[in-house]
């Protein structure tokens, strides 16, 4: 009788949107995991498009470069068209400023990013009867949060057998100085997969900026407790046409990451 | 302002000094059902040869000074048997009535609806009446019959949708209803979410809905207020009154405590564990309760005291990783007191609590928060003679706010405990209100409410820059939180930050004929309390946060005008009036504002304000075996936040922008059908602009992620809501007045199996990734029957 009750459903249905004029696309992050030399970076840029299109079109033969305040200049080249701008010669310094400056279009596009360090993760957790349905395997990174400064965190957990990828952010307002843990649960999730986790140090500022975007591309979006979207502006500004700004955010971060085998 | 007063001091001193002119007397007393002594709100005691009268008040007393005289009174109130006859006034007199139920007395089923006659002359408009009686009979989901779903059918009343909390009058947010149960506030009106009330409608006498030209004697909430009175219980005999549906059960006892002195009411209502079982495949629980509690007894022929509780709790548990349980408590005792028969009063004493408390057993947080109040209402009805009648009164509310204590669940959790700083307030009103019936034709009310707010001293309060607690990046085009520059923590006796402000309210009624009236109304009302919401409707996670040295308090002016006229003989009534208003300090948030345990939730708020305006239409026949309304809104609701300065964006580019209530037409039907004494049929139909919804108008890729990018807040719209609900009514022996008597409901909610949208969400198929759009929707057809008895 009570399946008679909730007959709750969603479906997918078509709906006719209206189409915003493209615009830049920077996903900028200089990663730096430890234990490694960080020379390898790459710089991503591509367009928005249409919301149902299948398609992310490149953004290509634009001008990237990083610089810092010590006059080390890295130019990024693009790979044959791809949107995906390359430096093999990149020198990371925790806690240093990097400029970013990209010339697309003949417009320019400048940003400002401090390289942020990060704990490593000390070990991991594994449930078989957790998460929000008591079945799921539930897995917990844990790390030690340093005392007294504001941290915040970027944790991406990726299923490298399902090729699927879980980004979470977290800060430290009620863990301050504490061992503790990000979480992550999914119901792909199965034994044997091999899941990379890998904890970056952000800034407040990212983020902020990614809270608000994982917000806007939950999977149970449509619930109750959804906030009311907006277009979300990141750290890039066009400083040749301003009203055109442009997506995405340039991020510096160290990485610690744990490869894990799912029991 | 001062020259209103003027003239408001100035006629009412005038009044008083006519009423010492001649030599009048009084005719006053309570009127009640005969079976059970509960007293009757809104009788009518007239007079007609000299064309005057009154009414009852929510306490079933009633008093009228008129010249000395021989005079033909009618005591009537639909439903029940009119009570003529002739009173020589020539002394004072006190008269107490008995009314019999009219159903009862009848052979035939007639004019039994309880549905309140059209009153042309009163100045009062925009205020709906419903009783438990019609109330009961509206078809609903799964059977449960609803006050909130009730009066969503009235004109000018929506619904954010199926699940939404709370309910929105003409254009206004849910948190701007001042609910009143016997004069206490209820902060959260919804269990479960919103699919049901948190009123048992076996408890409730009556209810009243005024959406403009509100007294004086209301105060604290902009948009309505929804005053909703509990029965005293049976002062006669035992009875117990209850029902059996799929969702919950209830009983209700009533009795004497002594016979026609003092009288006990008990009653409650559960709904049954796991009714989500079927949503998700785990173990979990969702259930409601709620007791109500009254205890009434009539000292002597001037006093009378009372006694009420209520007691609601929503639990919501899945496996052991998630505990939500939340809701209402409120402790009230009243006073009635006859000072004389001409000046009734009433002493309210109110402690009122919400509580809240959330654990989340695989993040080891638990998160405890409330609001409490104590409450003092000390209400006049001064009844000075058959054309003038005073209400003055004051009100003091003392508040304690806890917006959180976070504790870790296990020991060796990582969450720190922490105590989010309480906050305390203290709100004050005077005001006096004055109905004057200036000549047959024209009848006015007019009030003044004095209303101040203290926000009192608490620990370590943020200071800020310039007093700016959110700042504007000009580079990045966006609103971040301040960094406080120190903290400040003071005396509970200190005072941070005081309001005060004067609302005026005024209402015009002019007779045009015998049948039909025009009227006018304006209002002024302060809020000072803000129920922090960025979600698309409320959800029991919100906290209430006070007005103080951050948040200013919110101010409306409505105006709202209306013709009014009964058709062959009050059989049809028609009512028309529109409005305007505007809120000025509404309260926005910055973009992706973390709401819940905030301690600085100043970081995260911006100023804004709203207006609404439309035209509502209601059609009533109010007799015979086929009743029912038709009621029509056209509306538009609307929110803007500019910035602060030139340079500053605001929400939404600065541009006014939809409220997620807006909706353009707003159409519903209701109709019942008297087939026989045995079954009566009930019917409606619901028609809804869909909820404004803010749809992406691209999409890009970040970090491994698709995001679908938004331009313009609430520009999009979901499809229209619309809705057919069946219910039919059997009472197996009718005719059965004593021991044990029953009735079936049998329901069809949503009949031709509409799949409304309660949203629309924008993501990437799991299996082929491409983006989609996928609609959730709630309740298709749901057949539904619940059974009834009384003995």
């Amino acid at each position: 009788m009570l399946s008679l009750i909730f007959t709750s459903c969603e479906d997918v249905i078509q709906v006719d949107l209206e189409t915003a004029e493209p615009r830049l696309v920077i996903d900028a992050a200089l990663n730096w995991v430890q234990g490694t030399d960080g020379s390898s970076q790459f710089i991503k840029l591509s367009l928005s498009a249409p919301f149902f299109d299948s398609e992310i079109p490149p953004a290509s033969g634009a001008s990237v470069v990083v610089t810092d305040a010590f006059n080390n200049t890295f130019n990024f080249i693009e790979d044959a068209n791809t949107g995906i701008y390359r430096n093999n010669v990149f020198t990371p310094i925790l806690n240093r400023d990097y400029n970013l400056t990209i010339i697309y279009d003949n417009e320019t596009y400048i940003a400002t990013e401090r390289l942020m360090p990060v704990v490593p993760i000390e070990f991991v957790e594994q449930i078989n009867d957790g998460g929000f349905s008591g079945e799921e395997i539930e897995i917990k990174a844990y790390y030690t949060d340093p005392k007294d400064i504001e941290n915040y965190y970027l944790f991406e957990f990726i299923n490298t057998s399902h090729s699927i990828q879980s980004l979470e952010v977290y800060d430290d307002e009620f863990t301050d100085g504490n061992q503790i843990f990000a979480f992550y649960s999914d119901e792909e999730l199965e034994t044997g997969n091999e899941l990379i986790i890998r904890g970056l140090g952000i800034s407040e500022r990212f983020y902020e900026f990614m809270n608000i975007l994982l917000q806007q591309t939950d999977d149970n979006s449509g619930d109750p407790f959804e906030t009311q979207p907006a277009a979300v502006r990141g750290n890039c500004i066009n400083i040749t046409n301003p009203d055109n700004y442009p997506f995405g955010y340039f991020r510096a971060s160290e990485v610690s990451s744990f490869t894990y085998i799912v029991e | 302002m001062n020259k209103i007063l003027l003239w408001f001091l100035f006629t009412l001193l005038f009044n008083i000094i006519t009423i010492n002119a001649q030599e009048k007397y009084t005719l006053s007393g309570t009127i009640s059902e005969e079976k059970s002594n509960e007293t009757l709100i809104g009788v009518n005691i007239l007079f007609p040869e000299i064309q005057s009268g009154t009414t009852t008040n929510e306490y079933g007393f009633y008093s009228i000074t008129l010249p000395e005289g021989t005079y033909k009174t009618i005591v009537s109130y639909l439903g029940y048997t009119t009570i003529t006859e002739t009173i020589v006034l020539s002394e004072n007199i006190t008269k107490n009535y008995a009314l019999s139920d009219a159903t009862e007395n009848l052979d035939a089923v007639i004019i039994t609806e309880n549905i309140e006659k059209l009153d042309i002359q009163t100045p009062q408009m925009s205020v709906n009446k419903l009783t438990s009686t019609t109330i009961k009979q509206i078809p609903v989901v799964l059977g449960e019959a609803d006050i909130i779903k009730a009066i969503t059918l009235l004109p000018g009343v929506t619904t954010a949708g199926e699940g939404a909390s709370g309910f929105n009058v003409r254009g206004g947010a849910a948190d701007q209803n001042l609910i009143l149960l016997d004069e206490a506030i209820i902060y959260n009106s919804s269990h479960l979410f919103g699919f049901f009330s948190v009123f048992n409608p076996d408890a409730i006498k009556d209810l009243k809905l005024y959406k403009g030209g509100i007294p004086a004697r209301y105060g604290g909430r902009v948009a309505s207020v929804l005053d909703i009175y509990q029965k005293e219980g049976n002062s006669k005999a035992f009875k117990v009154n209850g029902g059996v549906g799929l969702v919950s059960s209830r009983l209700l006892l009533e009795g004497p405590l002594k016979k026609d002195k003092g009288s006990f009411l008990l009653g409650g209502r559960s709904s049954y564990a796991h009714l989500f079982l079927p949503l998700f495949d785990n173990d979990n629980i969702a259930y409601f309760y709620d007791l109500n509690t009254k205890l009434s007894y009539k000292v002597n022929d001037r006093n009378n005291i009372y006694l009420s509780g209520y007691f609601g709790r929503d639990v919501f548990r899945i496996d052991d990783t998630f505990e939500n349980v939340y809701g209402n408590a409120v402790l009230n005792f009243r006073w009635n007191h006859l000072f004389s028969d001409k000046l009734f009063s009433n002493l309210s004493l109110i402690y009122s609590d919400y509580y809240y408390d959330l654990k989340l057993n695989f993040v080891e947080f638990d998160w405890v928060s409330g609001i409490q109040n104590f409450n003092l209402k000390y209400d006049f009805k001064h009844y000075l003679n058959d054309k003038f009648k005073l209400q003055y009164g004051l009100n003091s509310i003392y508040y304690q706010f806890n917006p959180g204590d976070i504790k870790p669940t296990v020991e060796s959790s990582g969450i720190n405990p922490f105590k989010l700083t309480d906050k305390y307030a203290f709100e004050n009103a005077i005001y006096v209100d004055a109905e004057h019936k200036i000549s047959q034709k024209l009848n006015v009310s007019y009030g003044l409410r004095l209303s101040t707010f203290h926000r009192l001293g608490q620990d370590e309060l943020n200071v800020y820059e310039n007093d700016q607690a959110v700042v504007f990046n000009e580079d990045f085009k966006i609103y971040e939180k301040a960094r406080p520059i120190g903290t400040e923590t003071f005396k509970r006796s200190d005072v941070i930050a005081k309001f005060a402000n004067l609302e005026p309210r005024a209402s015009v009624a002019y007779q045009l004929n015998e049948t039909s009236s025009v009227k006018t109304s304006y209002n002024r009302m302060s809020q000072y309390l803000h129920l922090l919401s960025n979600t698309n409707s409320p959800t029991p996670l919100d906290v209430w946060t006070p007005s103080g040295k951050y948040v200013k308090p919110q101010l409306l002016d409505q105006f709202a005008i209306g013709y009014f006229k009964n058709l062959k003989n009050n059989y049809y009534s028609i009512e028309i009036e529109s409005f305007y208003k505007t809120v000025k300090n509404r309260i926005d948030y910055i973009d992706g504002a973390d709401l819940i345990a905030n301690n600085a939730i100043e970081q995260v708020i911006l100023n804004g304000k709203s207006r609404a305006y439309g035209a509502e239409l209601l059609f009533r026949k109010n007799e015979g075996r086929f009743q029912g309304w038709f009621a029509y809104t056209i509306s538009k609701a609307e929110q803007l936040t500019a910035g602060r300065t030139p340079q500053e964006l605001g929400i939404n580019n600065g541009n006014w922008y939809r409220t997620p209530f807006d909706k353009t037409h707003d159409i519903s039907l209701t109709c019942s059908y008297d087939l026989t004494n045995k079954w009566k049929f009930n019917a409606n139909f619901l028609y809804q602009t869909g909820q404004p919804a803010t749809f992406p108008n691209g999409q890009y890729e970040f970090n491994g992620v698709i995001i679908p990018s938004y331009s313009n807040r609430n520009a999009d719209r979901l499809p229209s809501y619309n809705r057919l609900d069946f219910s039919a009514t059997y009472t197996p022996k009718p005719t059965k007045t004593k021991g044990w008597q029953s009735y079936w409901v049998f329901g069809l909610y949503n009949a031709y199996n509409r799949r409304n949208a309660a949203s629309i969400s924008f993501g990437q198929n799991n299996v082929t990734g491409a983006n989609e759009a996928t609609r959730l929707s709630i309740f298709g057809i749901v057949p539904s029957v619940s059974y009834n008895f009384k003995l």
